[in-house]
């Protein structure tokens, strides 16, 4: 064992004689070449014995280097194609130069012309040989960017990752505060992520020293401990950022020096004691979820409850000591689940038939008879699924085939209500009608590495399906949760059908993985098929009722537009701590065993539940909306989307949206009798009212939508053009149906907030009426009212 | 009653202070975790970038080579500007002919003759301009944001009635429109750093008037109306919460922009018809005078483009000499009398005026010489018809920009192209993230401005390693 070892060192020791040994062959050829040309007059010139010698020593050391090359590209950690060239170039060359002394020597001192000829050919050729040689070696020394380094002005520094206060804490003798120790150790990580690990992580492991996890940094390398906690200036690794560059110790050994303020900052971290805090009992950096799915045993102390939610929601409460508040009435309730479920405003005469409903189970025969309104709901889920796949009519990409639509195949899986887990498995091993998804955007050119549409796919797959943030690990390690570069692309090569060369930050690293899934125990991919067949494999796994991970990333998105916030916040971050984990493990078993992974099921299930029938409340910050220690006590207001409230201002008023608009016709358009036909906003190209009231553009998927008004919103509200015609129109409308004025607006309160108004409502509407011309009164309230945050919001 | 009408007239007379108060106070600006601290001496409050949009071709405008007149027969590779080169301002500088104007008041400003444009493989016009206009290469995996939604979020409006962002003179319904609309955006900053969109200048008054045919004293009521029936409604007793609170703010801030003397800006027919007719070259020069105007109420961010549209305007597929003629006679002038007007009313000090294209042409490289791309114009090696005597391929290695004002240098040139095909950029090579770069160096944000979105840095210019070139600036 020990002997191998030694036999190993020794063997490495020899490789690394090659840089030293190169050098002969360079200066010997080169010199041997240049004196050649002051004897091209004169062959056997005085010179002729020096020429001799420096050849054949310079054949003699080609030969050696290239053996000790060989022994080094073993265990260095180079670029691929750069070693490849240098190589192959390197043996020629030896090869070559061996030629030219065995010419040279060949036949005694008198050469033929002939073959001085071939002598001086395969001489000169050899010097250019070795200066290609020796320039690729260099750049895999030195880097490649080394020479042209010294041009490229942007380059100069290297990007810093210190954002901390540094005067506030160095006078500060006391402890970090637990919040402090947090950011300061996430900026170090950040700063050893971008300058360390490539020779001090899992790929490459130099000086037994790694700093990608914290085991391994507080065990310190080959040189002892790599720092002492709380003295700066005793510590390994401070002595090795700031000695001089050109001594041997200097960190890192290639390139440029980390930022003094980075410098400065791993200082800091060390003087305050190197706080590393565990988020979670394992010993990695971040929270991580179980993958697992859960099934926690219901609890006994019910009090009546029957709904599973209310059930969990109850045992929530009693922990937190929150009471039960009284469910809404059925106007809000009824509002409620028309626009959470269909997207529309219930109309009175709806609104009437639901008070007068006799049925004590009625709440719940309504949510069904909604669920059932297919071409209702699909409408209106549309607008989630299309900013979630990245899904529009119109956008980038189109213009020159790098994009396909999805819209008939979603359209229509929502509303035959496809099961979840077909529907996963239809967009990531897609047919026609359903491929826009996985293979992206492309535009015209070349693209950064990270952004290849197969990137884009592992990413999106992630980032949707299974709430996890992959775009940091597409360029390097992540330091923001554990996933790391080779992760991503090992996803990313189930969508091509070669292997992906991994590229660090843009640039190529020369490695290959294999096709993977991010969860190994979910099951394997095999490498050797095409991308339609590992995608197939891919999404077979994805499905599997083992990844609870995709079930509770989907069951956390459909609680978030019911409730207006996820169980987990970000929705895009499920690793998170939700509030409630049992609530959150039950619902994502139940959706697949007992569920048939319906999502009219569970929508069902949450729409009837108590806890959905709880009074609304609002936030008075959007920072509190994913704020860790949130308290859940019913659901959140909301806004309506864009889409909701064209169709909420298209019933009222008069259809925003003329049909040429409509880039995606699954309806028929059904004649009503005086109302005027509305067209479904979702169904409608993007356009600046849509785009003004929040509807993204849709280059990227997009899991939650701004909720707050803003100027420029506003602006399209004042005077936009479509809003203010179709405010006209409908004005002309309303008069001509109600004759008399407190008949008017009693009717349009009705019609739009579901109630009359109140007494000093109907008097503040009819002295608009004594001052203005009835069409422009009707006008101007009809603006009023569909600008007021109780139209606006779903509360 | 009587109080709310003395409410109103309260906050007429203190709308300025009011409104930055209320500004101030929008929650969304506390959303991300913003590290920008390092505070830099600005030179300058206010940007008006006019955009050549299409490629505008260095030697036929601002960086001019042997002029070879057309001639039947003549080669292709023979000819490197297609106009004479007269005398500016510079000693030893000169323009193309039909630049004179501009010629003359370049003792006020700097050409830059070094710009050196992504190449990306495949020249697609949009995606340069997405690269030139966000500094990040589409697609990206978060929204990259504008670079006038990056000012409007670290600068805000300069006078709180004035969108801190406004864009003059494009319509997204031409062709790539939907490209231009990908980076007409303030991306992950949030819509409300977004542009505020005028794509024609001349009817510019519409968007921050009344609606069409609304009286004032209706528009009045209107929102007098809008307030009394808000403090009714029975969702005011559910207390304050955010979404209730930015609608009410922004329909405040909406009404205050309209009935605001400020808004006046965008009407271009206030202005003195000599002084209007010297700007009236077309929609570009209409812009050029309401990007003045707005300048004077204190905008912070204005776009006017030229309009890009496929194969139309400095678009030159052909006929590119005849074309460009045209081109000339569109922003000579008027950005000419944009400068000089800024110059007297003293606000070229505070103001920096950005001239740029996504890249130039030549009549024979496509891309960059070494590295050509697809080509996608055909050029004939005689020309026997005119239509073929311009710049017509797409070139992305040395390109032309002007600055005036805000601190940069007066009567400079940065950087040099051969003198020979292919004229590309031999001295002193400057890329977007440094021009981005030097346009926060001059309004005094830091370099290493970024925010953290989806737990990542995002920098204003890709990992914060662009730097200002401060040879620009005096």
């Amino acid at each position: 064992m020990l002997l191998e070892n030694m036999l190993l060192n020794i063997w490495s020791f020899f490789g690394r004689l090659h840089p030293l040994t190169v050098h002969f062959p360079v200066a010997l050829i080169l010199f041997a070449a240049i004196l050649e040309l002051f004897t091209l007059k004169q062959f056997n010139s005085r010179l002729r014995p020096g020429i001799r010698l420096a050849v054949l020593f310079g054949a003699l050391s080609a030969a050696i280097s290239v053996v000790l090359g060989l022994i080094l590209a073993r265990d260095g950690d180079y670029g691929v194609q750069t070693l490849n060239i240098h190589q192959w170039s390197g043996i020629s060359t030896a090869v070559l130069a061996t030629a030219a002394a065995i010419i040279l020597y060949g036949s005694g001192s008198s050469l033929g012309r002939g073959r001085i000829k071939l002598y001086r050919s395969v001489l000169f050729i050899t010097a250019a040989g070795i200066t290609v040689t020796g320039h690729f070696g260099a750049s895999l020394t030195h880097g490649e960017d080394y020479l042209s380094g010294a041009f490229d002005k942007t380059k100069e520094e290297k990007q810093s990752f210190s954002k901390i206060d540094f005067a506030s804490l160095i006078s500060d003798t006391a402890r970090l505060t637990p919040k402090q120790e947090m950011d300061i150790n996430i900026q170090v990580k950040a700063i050893f992520a971008h300058n360390c690990y490539k020779c001090h992580g899992p790929e490459k492991i130099k000086g037994d020293l790694r700093l990608d996890n914290k085991k391994m940094i507080f065990r310190g390398g080959e040189s002892g401990p790599l720092f002492v906690a709380g003295h700066p200036s005793e510590s390994e690794i401070m002595h090795r950022l700031t000695v001089a560059r050109d001594d041997s110790t200097a960190m890192p050994p290639k390139g440029k020096k980390i930022p003094d303020e980075d410098i400065r900052l791993i200082g800091l971290w060390i003087q305050k004691g190197a706080p590393w805090p565990d988020q979670s009992p394992n010993e990695k950096t971040f929270r991580i979820a179980k993958l697992e799915p859960r099934n926690p045993a219901l609890p006994a102390d019910v009090q009546h409850l029957v709904n599973p939610v209310d059930i969990w929601v109850n045992d929530y409460f009693n922990k937190k000591k929150i009471k039960w508040q009284k469910p809404v009435d059925d106007r809000i309730y009824l509002r409620r689940i028309f626009l959470d479920i269909i997207g529309l405003l219930p109309t009175p005469q709806e609104l009437d038939a639901f008070e007068k409903d006799g049925d004590p189970a009625k709440r719940s025969a309504w949510v069904r008879q909604l669920l059932n309104r297919n071409d209702d709901y699909a409408a209106n889920w549309f607008t989630f699924w299309n900013d979630a796949l990245r899904n529009d009519y119109t956008g980038t990409g189109y213009i020159t085939g790098g994009r396909s639509d999805i819209s008939d195949w979603l359209y229509s899986s929502l509303k035959n209500n496809k099961p979840y887990n077909d529907f996963v498995k239809q967009l990531i091993s897609p047919d026609k009608q359903s491929k826009g998804f996985i293979e992206g955007i492309k535009w015209r050119g070349v693209v950064n590495a990270s952004q290849r549409t197969e990137i884009q796919a592992a990413q999106n797959v992630s980032q949707v399906f299974l709430g996890l943030n992959l775009k940091c690990a597409s360029c390097h390690n992540s330091f923001i949760n554990e996933w790391k570069l080779e992760d991503a692309y090992a996803l990313a090569d189930v969508f091509s059908d070669t292997s992906l060369e991994i590229n660090r930050c843009d640039k190529p690293t020369g490695k290959y993985t294999n096709a993977r899934m991010l969860w190994p125990q979910l099951g394997t991919i095999d490498s050797s098929k095409n991308h339609i067949e590992k995608q197939k494999q891919l999404a077979a796994l994805m499905v599997r009722p083992e990844d609870g991970r995709l079930y509770r990333t989907i069951v956390n998105r459909i609680w978030a537009q019911l409730m207006g916030r996820g169980m987990v916040e970000p929705l895009d971050m499920m690793d998170n701590e939700p509030w409630s984990q049992d609530l959150l493990d039950w619902l994502a078993y139940n959706f697949t065993t007992q569920g048939h992974y319906d999502l009219k099921e569970l929508i069902y299930t949450i729409a009837t539940s108590k806890t959905y029938q709880l009074p609304s409340s609002g936030l008075a910050n959007p920072l509190m909306l994913t704020a860790q220690d949130f308290r859940f006590a019913g659901m959140l207001r909301r806004r309506m989307t864009a889409e909701q409230f064209s169709d909420a201002v298209g019933n009222v008023v008069w259809p925003i949206f003329a049909d040429s608009m409509v880039r995606y016709k699954p309806l028929f358009k059904i004649k009503k009798t005086d109302e005027p036909f509305v067209n479904r906003a979702s169904l409608v190209q993007n356009n600046t009212f849509l785009t003004a009231l929040g509807r993204p553009n849709r280059e990227t998927v997009s899991t939650s939508r701004e909720s707050q008004a803003n100027l420029l919103q506003a602006l399209e509200l004042t005077n936009g053009t479509r809003f203010i015609d179709a405010l006209k129109k409908g004005s002309e409308r309303w008069t001509a149906k109600y004759p008399r004025n407190e008949e008017l607006i009693k009717a349009i309160y009705t019609k739009s907030l579901l109630r009359l108004p109140e007494q000093d409502e109907l008097k503040i509407a009819m002295k608009v009426f004594s001052e203005s011309s009835r069409t422009e009164a009707t006008e101007d309230l009809l603006w009023a009212i569909v600008l007021l945050p109780e139209f606006q919001l779903i509360y | 009653m009587k109080n709310e009408w003395s409410r109103r007239g309260f906050l007429k007379n203190t709308s300025g202070a009011m409104l930055a108060t209320m500004a101030a106070g929008a929650p969304l600006t506390q959303l991300f975790s913003s590290c920008n601290s390092r505070k830099i001496k600005s030179t300058a409050d206010t940007v008006i970038l006019l955009w050549m949009a299409g490629g505008m071709p260095h030697t036929e405008t601002f960086d001019p080579k042997a002029y070879m007149p057309f001639s039947t027969g003549m080669e292709s590779n023979s000819v490197l500007s297609t106009f004479k080169s007269l005398p500016t301002a510079i000693d030893g500088v000169h323009f193309s002919e039909g630049l004179q104007s501009i010629g003359k008041i370049m003792d006020r400003g700097t050409v830059i003759r070094s710009y050196k444009a992504a190449d990306m493989g495949f020249i697609l016009h949009s995606r340069h301009q997405y690269h030139w206009h966000t500094c990040y290469q589409p697609p990206q995996s978060v929204m990259a944001p504008h670079i006038g939604a990056w000012i409007a979020k670290e600068l805000g409006p300069l006078n709180p009635v004035i969108p801190a962002f406004i864009d003059i003179g494009q319509r997204f319904t031409l062709g790539e429109g939907e490209e231009l609309k990908a980076f007409h955006t303030a991306g992950f900053l949030g819509n409300e750093y977004g542009p505020f969109l005028i794509a024609d200048p001349s009817s510019g008054l519409e968007s921050v008037r009344p609606p069409a045919g609304m009286s004032a004293q209706r528009f009045e009521r209107r929102n007098q109306l809008y307030e009394e029936l808000i403090k009714k409604s029975p969702l005011g007793e559910y207390g304050s919460d955010y979404q209730k609170e930015s609608l009410k703010r922004s329909m405040e801030q909406a009404y205050m922009l309209l009935r605001s003397p400020e808004a006046e800006a965008f009407d271009l027919s206030r202005e003195p018809k000599e002084v209007y007719d010297v700007y009236n070259t077309g929609r570009f020069g209409l812009g050029c005078l309401m990007a003045r105007r707005l300048t004077e109420k204190g905008a912070r961010f204005i776009s006017v483009t030229t309009e890009y549209e496929p194969f139309k305007g400095w678009d030159t597929h052909d006929n590119g000499h005849t074309r460009i003629t045209d081109m000339k006679k569109q922003i000579d002038g008027p950005i000419a009398q944009l400068i000089k007007d800024l110059e007297r009313t003293g606000r070229l000090d505070r103001t920096i005026v950005i001239l740029a294209s996504e890249f130039s042409r030549d009549m024979m490289v496509e891309g960059r010489p070494g590295k050509k791309v697809q080509e996608q114009v055909n050029q004939p090696d005689i020309i026997k018809d005119i239509k073929f005597y311009g710049m017509h391929r797409h070139f992305t290695d040395g390109c032309s920009m002007l600055m005036f004002g805000g601190g940069i240098k007066k009567g400079y040139v940065h950087g040099k192209t051969a003198d020979e095909r292919p004229c590309k950029t031999v001295e002193k090579p400057i890329i977007i993230d440094q021009v981005h770069q030097s346009i926060y160096h001059a309004l005094g944000i830091a370099d290493d401005t970024h925010y953290v979105i989806e737990k990542r840095p995002f920098y204003t210019t890709p990992d914060g390693l662009g730097k200002a070139e401060k040879d620009l600036f005096i």
